[in-house]
């Protein structure tokens, strides 16, 4: 059962990536919003973590809030505006919101 | 049949309402008979930790609630290995019987029940 995982925490203040990223599986997907987009920092070991993934993961991070960090994400990443986010939600079994 | 639940708790007991809220709503889910699963990851394994004095703190005692999840019918009590380990915590001396699980584990732990939520 694929999942989506929701991430919306600063990964710098948080170890919210870092454990999310250790139960991954093959088919999930990272849905990156709020401050979680400092995780494409460019230089960050956090950002190095995200291009290493296995490619069978799904990056994608909202566009707005990357727009308003000024932030670019690696070739990998989708950028997807609520719409996307609406159906990312619906395309994977289950969404795991880390509050 | 009701789809089940995995609750993953990750906030240390004293830090904030996190870690009630997640037992919360594992004994609510419990006490209607919904197939949940908990597991604690991160700081949440803070709460089970041994011998805690809450009432230093003037908090009320989260660990009684713990014990109160295999009455609930919660019986799938999960930990992370990792978190464990890097806390200095031994699986042995917890104040509640849960079934440690290293990363791998953890995967397909997420990936069998229908909804997760972290809190």
């Amino acid at each position: 059962m694929a999942t989506l995982h929701m991430l919306s925490h600063s990964p710098f203040s948080d170890s919210r990536l870092s454990s999310c990223l250790r139960l991954l599986g093959p088919s999930d997907a990272l849905l990156l919003c709020g401050d979680a987009v400092y995780a494409l920092q460019p230089g960050s070991a956090q950002r190095q973590a995200l291009e290493l993934m296995p490619s069978s993961i799904g990056l994608f991070a909202l566009d707005e809030d990357l727009n308003a960090r000024a932030l670019d994400g690696p070739q990998r990443l989708q950028v997807v505006d609520y719409a996307g986010f609406v159906e990312l939600s619906c395309r994977f079994d289950k969404v795991n919101s880390w509050l | 049949m009701s789809k089940s639940l995995l609750i993953i708790s990750r906030q240390a007991p004293w830090s904030g309402p996190g870690a009630r809220e997640a037992l919360d709503i594992a004994l609510a889910g419990g006490a209607f008979d919904l197939p949940i699963g908990m597991l604690f990851l991160d700081d949440g394994v803070f709460q089970l930790a041994p011998a805690q004095q809450p009432g230093a703190l003037q908090q009320k005692d989260l660990s009684a609630n713990l014990q109160a999840l295999p009455l609930f019918g919660v019986e799938s009590l999960y930990v992370s290995a990792r978190s464990l380990q890097e806390r200095g915590l031994h699986e042995q001396r917890l104040s509640l019987a849960v079934e440690p699980l290293d990363d791998a584990a953890l995967t397909t732990l997420v990936a069998r029940y229908d909804q997760v939520i972290t809190l």
